[in-house]
Parts: C-alpha cells; sequence; structure tokens
C-alpha cells in the first residue's frame, strides 16, 4: 500500500483539497461540515470524482472529525464518530477489496488506540472527565481493541515506519498539536493523503465520472446553485441510474450504495441551505463555535430557524437561473423536498415554505392544475406533519393556512373537472402534465379532511373552554363544517361508496349534538317575526333531522364497515332523542341491538353510545316517562363516574391506576366542550325519576324485607341528607331533590313540588331544556300522581274510606284521573280497597298485614334459612341425608318452601297468595264474624 | 308501674313488699338451695332500675347476704354506680370494699353472695354474664345473679329470678375449653347451662301487718294494668331482638358449616397424603431402600381454627329465654282477649 504514497505527487492537493471539502457526507454529519465546505469559495470548482473517490473522501472527513474530537477529548463524539467510520468503511468494502486497506485509515485506528491508551491510564483525567464521557471512553476502548485486531498487521507495519511518507508524517504533527483553529489545513493535508491515494487508481471512464458527477450534483447543487453543473442536475435521476449501470468496473453493489448516498444526502439539503445562508454573513475564524451551536439549534428545537430571515431570500433559489421551469422539473423538486420528510433533522417549517414558494412557481409559471393539487395535497400532509408529537395540537396560523390550503384545494377541484384524485392512483402513473388526458393525481382529499376535523377537535380539547380564545376557535367550526360540506358535494359526484358513507359521517358527527333551533320554531308553529325572516329561514335549506334522515339510511344500506354504521345509528338516536322523537329514537335502539355489543366497540364508539343512552334517558323524562328515563341512565349514573363515561373530564381518584401513557390516551378521547351534556342536568333528571319512582315504592313496602331498592344512588343521597346534622333551606340541587323526596313522602305535593320547580332549580336545570314550560308542567303532574299514591299508601291505614272528591282537591288532580290512579293500584294489588261508585268513595278493606304479622313473616324467612343451614351442617356430618329429618318429613319440608319461594319469585300473587292463606287463618281464628274479612278472605285464596 | 309506684313512698321503711310478689315466691318447690330474699332488696333493686336504668340501659349491683344452713339469704344489696367513661380511673373493686366496709360499721350483713342485673325484654343471657357469674362463683361459691325484668314488673307481675351456672357449664368455663368437641364432651346444651334457684321473698310479721293495715286506709285505686289487652308493642319488641339473635345463630352456623367442610377436606387430603407415602414406602421396601422418614403430618397439615362454640350456646339460650317469655306473655293474652270476649258477649 505504501506504493501509493511513494508516487504520489503534490501537485493535485490544491484541487483536491477543494475537491474534498466539497464532499458529499455520511448521513450522519455533523452541520459544523456542511458549514465549513460552504464557506470555501473555491469549493465551488470541483472535480470529476470516482466512487472511490467519494468513498475515500467521506472517510478522511469522518476521519478529521475524530480527530478534531480528540483533540478536545470529547470522548462521547469520538465514539459515535467512530461508529461512523466504521459503517462508512464497511460500505466501501468492496472498494478497500480491490484496492487494499487506505493507510490513512490505519493510520486513524493506530493514533486512536494509542490516545485512548493514553487516556485511560491517566487516572486523573478519567476522574475529571463527566460520566458521559468516561462512559464514552471505555466503551470506545473495547470497541477499538476488537476493531484493531482485524487489521493487526497493517497497524504492527505502520508503528514500524511511521515516516514511511513524509506528507503522512507532517500531517500527523499539526494534527496533534494544532489548535481546533487548524482545522482547516490539517483537513487539506487529510484530503492530499485521500487524493494522493486515490491519485493511484487507474481513471474511470469518461462515462462513469459524468455519471458520478450528475449523481452528486443534486446532492451539491443547492449549495453552489450559480455552478453551471447545475443545469443538467435536474433531470438527473434517470440519467443517473442509466449511467450507473455502466459503470461495471465498481461493481454493482458500489453503484446501489450511490444511488443510497444520494438519497440520504438530501434531507439535509434545506438544513444546509439555511445554515449556509445565516453563515456567510460572519467572519470565518470566529464562527467556528457558533456555528456548532447553531448546528445544534436546527438540531433541538426548529423555533429558531423559523424566525430567521432567510428562508425569504431562499426562494429565489429554488431554481437556478435560467432553467426552464416544467412539470418533471417542479415534480422533482417536489420529490426532493418531500424525501426531507419525517426525517430527524428536517426543518418543517422550512419545509412548508419550501413547498409554498414551490406551488407559486409553478402558478407563475402556468404549470397547469394537476401539479398545483399535487403540490397543495403535500402542502396539507406536511402541515399535518408539522407537530411531530400526536398530542400536541395545531398552533392557530398553521390552523388557518391548513384550513385555507384545503379550501383552495377544494376550489381547484370544483374549478377543474377532469382531475382524478385518488390513493391508489400509483406514482408513477399519475399525470400531471398532459393537458388533453384528464390529471391524474395521486393522494386523498378525504383523508386530509378527515385529518382536518381531527385536528379541529384537537385544538377545541385543548383549548380552555370557559375561554374567548375557545369561542374564537368554535367559529372555525363553521368552517370546518362548510368544507367537509363541500367535500361531500364532490365525493357525491365522483367519490366511492365507502367515501361517501365516510364523509357521510364526517357531516354527522358535526349534525347530531346540535338542536336544530329553526325546525323546533317551526313545529311549533311560530313563523318568524318579519317576512324577510322567514324568508330566510327557508333559504336555509332543510332540517338537520331531514338531513340526519338521508345521510344516515344511506349509511346503513350501503357501508360496509361495521364501525360507521354503528357511529351512525348511535347519532341518529342522540339526534332523534335531542329533538324529542322518543318512539324513532327508542325504536331504532332497540331495532340496532346495540346493547348487546357494544361492550366490543372501542371506546371512542362507547362513550358515543354512552352520550346517546343518556340523551336517550333525558329524551324520555322530557316525554313524561319517567320509568325509562331511569332506566336508560341508571347505568350511567349508578357508577359514579358519568363524567368519565361521557367523555367529559377524567376523574382524579383514577390518577394513580393509571399511568401517564394512558391518561394521554384517556385525554384524547375526551369530547370537546361545546358538544358536552349537562352533568347536574343529568343528574337531576335521574334523581328527580328516581324520587318520582322510589318514593311511592319505598311507601308501598314499607314493612316487605324483600324491599329492593329501585335506585342506589338516589338512596345515598338520601341517606347523606339524613345525616346533616343541621338542615337548613336547600342549596344544591341534590339538596333539592332530597327535600322535595321527604315532602313527598308526607303526600305534600305542594312542598315537593315547590322544591322540584323554582327559581333555583329553573336556572340551574329546567331552563336547559328546550321546551322548558312543557316538561315543567309535565313535572308538576307527575308529582301530583306520585304523591296521590304515596299518600294512599301511607294512610291508608288511617282510614275506613275516603272521598275521591277530597282526593281531588287535595292533590289538584280531576276526578277521573284520581279514579284512574286508584283503580289501577287495585288492580295491581297495591292497595287494598274497593271503590263505591254511587258515593265516589274508596273503602280501605284493613288487609295489610300489620308490623307485627310483617315481623312474624320476617322471622319466619329467618327461621326457615336458619334450618337449612343447619340441615347443611348435618348433610356434612352424615355424609347423606338422614339424622333429624327422615326423608319425608324433609320432602314435606321442602314442598313448603317451594310454595313460599314460589311467593317471592312473581313478586304480588305469590306473595299475596301466602298472605292471605295467612290472613285468613289469622281472621278466622279471632274475627270469623266480621263479614267484610271472611269474604275477602275467601275472594284471596281463591285467587 | 303500678306494683312498684305505691312502695315507692314507704321506701324509707324499705320493708314493704308486695303481696303478690310475696305469695308467687312461696308457692314455688323449694327443690335444692333455695333463696331467701328480704323484701328490701327486692325494693332496693326496683328503685336503682326506676333511678338509673333507661330502655335498654342495664343497672348493676351487688348482693349481700348469708348461707343460713342450706339457704341462702339474701338481706341486703347496693349498686354499681353508673359511671361515665370520664373517669377511667374509678375502681369499682375499691368501691365495692369501701362499701363493704361501711355497711360493716353500721352491723349490716356484708358478706358477698352475688349480684344483681336488669333486664331489658328479657335479654341478659350474654357472655358478659356468664363470665362475671363465672368470677363470683369461682370466687363465692354460693353466688348468684338476681335478673331483675323492669317491663314486666311494669306489666303487673314481679319478675325476678335467681339463677346459677351449672357444675358442668362452671367445669368448662374453668378450662375454657369451648371446642365443639369440649363441649360435646362435657355433653352441655343451652337448656343446662343455667340453673334456676327457686326464690321466696320474705317479710318480717311486723310489716305483714303494717300491709294490711295499710291496704285498709290505702287510696289508690285499683290498677288494672294486669288486664291490659294490648300486645303487639311487647310482641314486636320481642320479636325484633328474637330476630337479631336468629341472624346471629345464622351467621354462626355458617360459620360452622364452612369449618367443618375444611376440616373435612383437610382429613381427606391427609388421608390421601398418607396413603401415597404409605404406598410409596413399601414400593422402596420391596426395592431395599431405606423408608422414607415420617414427616409431622400436624405439620403440614395444620387443623383449622374451630370457631368458638359459647357463643352459639349463649344465643341458643337466650333464643330459649326469648321464647319462653313470648311463649308466656302470649298465653296470658290469650285468655285475657277470651275474657273480654265472654264479657262482650254477656254484655
Amino acid at each position: 500500500m505504501s506504493r501509493f504514497f511513494a508516487t504520489g505527487s503534490d501537485s493535485e492537493s490544491e484541487e483536491s483539497s477543494s475537491a474534498d471539502e466539497i464532499a458529499p457526507k455520511a448521513p450522519g454529519t455533523t452541520f459544523k461540515q456542511s458549514l465549513l465546505l460552504s464557506d470555501d469559495e473555491e469549493d465551488t470548482k470541483r472535480v470529476v470524482r470516482s466512487a472511490k473517490d467519494k468513498r475515500f473522501e467521506e472517510l478522511t472527513n469522518l476521519i478529521k472529525t475524530i480527530r478534531n474530537a480528540m483533540k478536545i477529548r470529547d470522548m462521547a463524539k469520538c465514539l459515535e464518530e467512530f461508529e461512523q467510520l466504521c459503517r462508512a468503511f464497511l460500505k466501501s468494502k468492496n472498494i478497500v477489496d480491490k484496492e487494499g486497506v487506505p493507510p490513512f485509515y490505519i493510520r486513524l485506528l493506530a493514533d486512536l488506540e494509542d490516545y485512548l491508551n493514553q487516556l485511560w491510564e491517566d487516572k486523573e483525567g478519567k476522574k475529571k472527565m463527566n460520566k458521559n464521557n468516561a462512559k464514552a471512553l471505555s466503551t470506545l476502548r473495547q470497541k477499538i481493541r476488537k476493531y484493531n485486531r482485524d487489521y493487526e498487521t497493517e497497524i504492527a507495519a505502520y508503528k514500524e515506519n511511521p515516516q514511511e511518507s513524509a506528507d503522512e508524517e507532517e500531517e500527523k504533527e499539526p494534527g496533534d498539536s494544532g489548535s481546533s483553529s487548524d482545522s482547516e489545513g490539517e483537513e487539506g493535508e487529510d484530503g492530499v493523503s485521500a487524493k494522493a491515494f486515490l491519485k493511484k487508481k487507474p481513471d474511470a471512464s469518461a462515462d462513469a465520472s459524468k455519471f458520478l458527477k450528475t449523481a452528486k450534483g443534486s446532492g451539491d447543487e443547492s449549495s453552489s446553485s450559480d455552478d453551471e453543473d447545475d443545469d443538467g442536475d435536474w433531470g438527473s435521476d434517470s440519467v443517473g441510474s442509466g449511467s450507473e449501470s455502466s459503470d461495471d468496473g465498481d461493481g454493482q453493489g458500489a453503484s446501489m450504495a450511490m444511488v443510497f448516498l444520494k438519497k440520504n444526502q438530501e434531507p439535509e439539503k434545506s438544513d444546509k441551505k439555511v445554515l449556509k445562508k445565516k453563515k456567510t454573513k460572519k467572519k470565518e475564524r470566529l464562527e467556528e463555535e457558533a456555528e456548532e451551536e447553531g448546528g445544534e439549534e436546527v438540531e433541538g428545537g426548529w423555533e429558531k430557524v423559523k424566525g430567521g430571515a432567510p428562508m425569504v431570500k431562499e426562494k429565489p433559489k429554488m431554481f437556478a437561473k435560467g432553467t426552464e421551469i416544467n412539470v418533471p422539473v417542479v415534480v422533482k423538486k417536489l420529490n426532493e423536498i418531500l424525501q426531507a420528510r419525517g426525517k430527524k433533522g428536517t426543518d418543517r417549517a422550512a419545509q412548508i415554505e419550501l413547498l409554498h414558494a414551490l406551488a407559486n412557481i409553478a402558478n407563475e409559471n402556468n404549470l397547469g392544475q394537476g401539479i398545483m393539487v399535487k403540490i397543495k395535497f403535500n402542502i396539507i400532509a406536511s402541515l399535518y406533519d408539522y407537530n411531530p408529537n400526536l398530542a400536541a395540537f395545531m398552533k392557530p396560523d398553521m390552523w388557518k393556512k391548513c384550513l385555507d390550503c384545503i379550501d383552495e384545494l377544494l376550489n381547484i377541484l370544483f374549478e377543474n373537472n377532469n382531475i382524478f384524485i385518488g390513493e391508489n392512483i400509483a406514482e408513477d402513473s399519475e399525470s400531471l402534465s398532459n393537458t388533453d388526458q384528464p390529471y391524474r393525481v395521486r393522494g386523498c382529499i378525504l383523508t386530509l379532511v378527515e385529518r382536518m376535523d381531527e385536528e379541529f377537535t384537537k385544538i377545541m380539547q385543548n383549548t380552555d373552554p370557559h375561554s374567548q380564545e375557545y369561542v374564537d376557535n368554535l367559529k372555525d367550526e363553521g368552517r370546518v363544517c362548510g368544507i367537509i360540506d363541500r367535500l361531500l358535494d364532490y365525493m357525491e359526484t365522483k367519490g366511492s361508496t365507502e367515501e361517501i358513507c365516510r364523509i357521510y359521517l364526517r357531516r354527522i358527527m358535526h349534525t347530531y349534538y346540535k338542536f336544530d333551533y329553526k325546525a323546533h320554531r317551526r313545529s311549533l308553529g311560530l313563523q318568524g317575526e318579519s317576512k324577510s325572516e322567514q324568508d330566510q329561514e327557508e333559504s336555509e335549506g332543510e332540517d338537520s333531522a331531514v338531513i340526519m334522515d338521508r345521510f344516515c339510511k344511506f349509511i346503513y344500506a350501503k357501508d360496509r364497515t361495521d364501525r360507521i354504521r354503528t357511529c351512525a345509528i348511535l347519532c341518529h338516536i342522540y339526534h332523534h332523542a335531542l329533538h324529542s322523537r322518543w318512539y324513532q329514537a327508542r325504536d331504532l335502539m332497540l331495532m340496532s341491538h346495540l346493547q348487546d355489543n357494544i361492550q366490543h366497540a372501542d371506546p371512542p364508539v362507547q362513550i358515543l353510545y354512552n352520550r346517546t343512552m343518556v340523551q336517550l334517558g333525558i329524551c324520555a323524562f322530557r316525554q313524561g316517562m319517567i320509568k325509562d328515563a331511569h332506566n336508560a341512565l341508571l347505568d350511567i349514573q349508578s357508577s359514579g363516574r358519568a363524567k368519565e363515561l361521557l367523555g367529559q373530564g377524567l376523574l382524579m381518584r383514577n390518577m394513580q391506576e393509571r399511568n401517564a401513557e394512558q391518561e394521554k390516551i384517556e385525554k384524547r378521547r375526551q369530547v370537546p366542550f361545546h358538544m358536552h351534556i349537562n352533568l347536574e342536568l343529568l343528574e337531576c333528571v335521574y334523581l328527580v325519576s328516581a324520587m318520582l319512582l322510589e318514593i311511592p315504592y319505598m311507601a308501598a313496602h314499607e314493612f316487605d324485607a324483600r324491599r329492593r331498592m329501585i335506585s342506589k344512588q338516589f338512596h345515598h343521597q338520601l341517606r347523606v341528607g339524613e345525616r346533616q346534622p343541621l338542615l337548613g333551606p336547600p342549596e344544591s340541587m341534590r339538596e333539592h331533590v332530597v327535600a322535595a323526596s321527604k315532602a313527598m313522602k308526607m303526600g305534600d305535593w305542594r312542598t315537593c313540588h315547590s322544591f322540584i320547580i323554582n327559581e333555583k332549580m329553573n336556572s340551574k336545570v329546567w331552563d336547559l331544556f328546550p321546551e322548558t314550560q312543557r316538561v315543567r308542567e309535565m313535572l308538576v303532574r307527575k308529582i301530583q300522581e306520585e304523591s296521590l299514591r304515596t299518600y294512599l299508601f301511607t294512610y291508608s291505614s288511617v282510614y275506613d274510606s275516603i272521598s275521591m272528591q277530597t282526593l281531588s282537591e287535595m292533590f289538584e288532580l280531576e276526578i277521573p284521573m284520581v279514579h284512574s290512579i286508584i283503580s289501577k293500584m287495585i288492580i295491581n294489588e297495591e292497595l287494598m280497597a274497593s271503590l263505591d261508585q254511587p258515593t265516589q268513595t274508596v273503602v280501605m278493606h284493613r288487609t295489610e298485614p300489620t308490623s307485627l304479622q310483617n315481623m312474624a313473616l320476617q322471622l319466619a324467612e329467618k327461621l326457615g334459612s336458619l334450618v337449612e343451614n343447619n340441615e347443611r351442617v348435618f348433610d356434612l356430618k352424615q355424609g347423606v341425608y338422614g339424622g333429624y329429618f327422615n326423608r319425608d318429613q324433609k320432602g314435606g319440608y321442602q314442598q313448603n318452601k317451594g310454595g313460599y319461594q314460589r311467593g317471592k319469585s312473581d313478586q304480588k300473587g305469590g306473595y299475596q297468595q301466602n298472605k292471605g292463606g295467612y290472613q285468613g287463618g289469622y281472621q278466622g281464628g279471632y274475627q270469623g264474624g266480621y263479614q267484610r274479612g271472611g269474604y275477602r278472605n275467601q275472594n284471596q285464596n281463591n285467587y | 308501674s303500678g306494683g312498684v309506684e305505691p312502695a315507692r313512698g314507704e321506701l324509707n321503711h324499705a320493708s314493704v313488699s308486695t303481696k303478690k310478689a310475696a305469695h308467687k315466691g312461696k308457692i314455688k318447690a323449694l327443690i335444692s338451695r333455695k333463696n331467701l330474699i328480704d323484701s328490701s332488696v327486692v325494693l332496693k333493686i326496683i328503685k336503682h332500675y326506676q333511678e338509673e336504668g333507661q330502655g335498654s340501659e342495664v343497672v348493676q349491683g351487688v348482693l349481700l347476704g348469708l348461707v343460713v344452713e342450706d339457704r341462702l339469704e339474701i338481706t341486703n344489696c347496693f349498686p354499681f354506680p353508673q359511671h361515665t367513661e370520664d373517669d377511667a380511673d374509678f375502681d369499682e373493686v375499691q368501691y365495692q370494699m369501701e362499701m363493704m366496709r361501711s355497711l360493716r360499721h353500721v352491723n349490716i350483713d356484708h358478706l358477698h353472695v352475688g349480684w344483681y342485673q336488669s333486664t331489658y325484654y328479657g335479654s341478659f343471657v350474654s357472655r358478659a354474664l356468664l363470665d362475671s357469674q363465672f368470677s363470683y362463683q369461682h370466687a363465692i361459691e354460693e353466688s348468684v345473679v338476681l335478673i331483675y325484668d323492669p317491663i314486666k314488673t311494669a306489666q303487673g307481675s314481679l319478675s325476678l329470678k335467681a339463677y346459677r351456672l351449672t357444675p358442668k357449664l362452671m367445669e368448662i368455663c374453668k378450662e375454657k375449653d369451648f371446642t365443639p368437641e369440649g363441649l360435646k364432651k362435657a355433653s352441655i346444651g343451652f337448656e343446662n347451662m343455667f340453673e334456676e334457684v327457686p326464690i321466696i321473698i320474705k317479710n318480717s310479721h311486723l310489716i305483714n301487718a303494717l300491709m294490711w293495715e295499710l291496704e285498709d286506709k290505702s287510696t289508690v285505686a285499683d290498677k288494672h294494668e294486669l288486664l291490659n289487652l294490648s300486645s303487639s308493642n311487647h310482641l314486636e319488641k320481642s320479636l325484633q331482638l328474637l330476630m337479631d339473635r336468629v341472624d346471629d345463630m345464622c351467621q354462626d352456623i355458617v360459620k360452622y358449616n364452612t369449618y367443618s367442610r375444611n376440616l373435612s377436606k383437610q382429613q381427606q387430603q391427609k388421608h390421601q397424603y398418607l396413603q401415597r407415602r404409605q404406598q410409596e414406602n413399601t414400593q422402596r421396601q420391596s426395592r431395599g431402600e431405606p423408608p422414607l422418614p415420617e414427616e409431622d403430618i400436624t405439620k403440614m397439615f395444620k387443623p383449622p381454627q374451630p370457631p368458638p362454640r359459647m357463643d352459639t350456646l349463649l344465643i341458643a339460650g337466650q333464643i330459649n329465654n326469648y321464647c319462653q317469655n313470648v311463649k308466656e306473655f302470649t298465653s296470658q293474652n290469650l285468655g285475657k282477649l277470651f275474657m273480654a270476649e265472654a264479657l262482650q258477649g254477656n254484655n
């Protein structure tokens, strides 16, 4: 190998050093180099180089960095660079195999090892090192030791004869002693050695060198835009690949690597440019440190760079002067920009700027709408990419830009009917330029709009709902809806069924939770105040109900993904419920059988389901179907996590149960504030429903041992109310309901009414309903009815008979109503009484068991279970039946119990029968003479 | 509280007794050792409850007297003071000693012969009573506990009963063996835990004479508490208490049930293990290897903690007590109802 150096001449050094500096860097090289190379004005003059040339340049560059790092004892950096060097070396294996291991490489290995050993020995110095460095040092030491084993002979040879080549020796001296400012010179010498080495290589053919130039050109042109070479560069992609194959001499592997390399460079280009601009204004020597910082800044945070002015200046440099701007050129440029996408060091803001610039250029040059569409697509995509974090939301200006872009894109699409877009159009089958044919552009506008909608949700989620900002942001909803509407129109003509379903769902999602006041007013028969308003109303379009209906039915019919249909059904139900179309909503819910399998759905759908159920319950309540309302709300309310289940906030107490990751996921599921269902309203509706059901039930089953609670939560509230040491006038909604319940328990409907419906409750709850007055009337009515029932349950034992007239006056209900309620109670055997038609009175029968009798029944039950338990002990002891009871007796007992249990199972009938029997015996024994009692007994026993 | 109230005014004389009560006491057969109770003791107990007992609260006190021949004469008593939690350092024993010393100074019988306690609807069979009666009987062989039922008394018939622990129960308590086996071996049931000792309330002749005289002079109208027909309140309370006890009983049975199930399961496991071990050993023997060492079986299979059965016994005793009460009460009431019916019919 020494022969290369022996024959090497210095005459070429000047040129080669400059070439060296222009050399493309490996993907990980720092910005420092890119800056350095742009300093150099001469670098514009480049030479033709072979693949080998390039490889070695890359290596030398890395070596240089390592040496610099060694000088400042930055072990971490050293390690990093060394790893890259190894990789680069591996890549150039082809060449090395042919040419032998380059001496400069060996030299570095030897030096590095010596240096590391020296550092390792220096205990003092090691102690001073920071942890990172120390760690890197030991790692690197191990690595290099292992690595050097492969090159032992070479290193040994080098060590034996270090002064083999003079320039090498020379190079080494300043390299070791020089300060960081010396790097220029050192770099040059490094280059010399590389060049000298390269020179010996039989020169590549003209073809090969040409290829190299062009291939590389695309990497370099941005840093030297006035370079004459650039002209040819634009079309180089295809040319490059063509010439590559001709480059047989170096082998296929190398050329493949070349292509790869070239691509790798591109991402950095924009950064390079930015940096270069900054740099040229500064003084050469001073920069060294500042640049490094600058470089880091670019990597770390993009904001600083974004603010920089250079961007504007950049634009003209997009294309070289005099370039004929046509579609392929622009497309190529576009691809180039796009390739940087998603890379770590990419400045996303700058990328967006570049794309905008490109769009402008395309526009100026009238390249046709096809290319515009394509660029727009990419602009929007990079806007979405702007935030690397999924949780972060768009900045307002970005959001505005995004909306504008989508609007423009839609404009173009609407104006040009001959553009076909689709995500399945392959990149190479696109046709952008040919105006005769329809344009074909790859991309999916639907996805973009969906993403936009999601971004909007994210923005709303992340804005404080009580600020003016939220209102401002919410104003954009109109725009979002507008865009969705426009796209919907577009899709209806062009899209596939699935796409239509998707866009319909988007539209539904923006519609279902909004109350249609217009339709509401119309349905109430209220005309607009003035004629003009009325006209306006009419022109405003169809009712949301009609829209919902149309879209949902389309989805029911056409959708093939289950999820969209489920969402659509739920939204449809919600919308029905919101507009008090209870029966439609309920039927849809029941027909869809969603209740059976909703637990298999994903959480957002489940949240939607919960919202729908709640809305359904509230709707039932407005319609006066208290029981349905209660049933619908029971699941949500009984868990006590309504807030969480509706996606309207996280519960604090769950904090320890979930980790940060889960919390983030949950946060993303939250429903934006403007879609929230008022939780207080929800709770109030639930509690009032529970009150209307539970209080009469409690009164009816006061002594029943098997009484079950209808609503646990309501009982909880009652208990909380009882625990208060001092009972003041109610303040909160709950206290109001509790106070009302107490009044109702006594059958005092007026007090109950005044607790449920008053100023405070109106403002808190009832005014939130669209048909406030009607709901209140319904509520009063219900309170009257249920109070009457409660009254009869509680006090029937006090009366022998009671006139319906009196009851009607007491509860301000019409007599027929009272009649019907009492009849119903008698039929249901809740009230032991009969109606006396001529006198319009209720005659009580007094057949309710007294408390003592109830107690005895309870005792009997308890004794039953006691005996049962006791028998079990016996069974265990005896192994089989036996002992206490013989088989027959036991059978008899069981039979008895069977009858008893029947009483338990069909609550009313069996129980009554039982009771009847009991009472028959009791009364027969005691007051057999009482005719009425006897009659009743017979009746009951036969029943 | 008709039966008690006239006595109140004359309490200073401390020797008036209701005639009925004395009568009742005499009828009872004197089986083994009888208790002779001075009427002043009865009145003091009644007074104590009237003054301090409220509702379900219980008052207690010490009985003093002496053994004469084969009978125990209770001639005096004093109450335990009600003390609140505030004065925790109150020393009851100290108080009793002090009290007895003082009584001796005034030449009153001061020998400790037992204690008394009031009861609420006949609920007195409890662990606390068992423990204290045990310690009394352990220390002073002839001790009795007098149970005074103020509610029954208020209804017109003085209810005062003397109980002692049976010798069997004493033995068990001494050994503190309340396991199911222990109780089984002692063959003790709820019926033979306590023995009731007949009591005779004795007045001096002078007092009897005074009573006769007073009765003539008495202006107090005849009370008809005895004939009160209302029954539900008393029955309800009794049923309520009965139900609570039945619930307790149920729980105990369930506990016992689990215990015995666990026990039998473990027995089975133990058996299986032993069998396996035996098989292995015979195999080993046939191969000429030494048998496996015997491990401590009891360590491997710790028998489950048997539930103490004493509480169950007590509950059963209490239930029995309630039932007796209810039975007594209802039979009386039925009689009254028939009487009332007959009266109505005649009218």
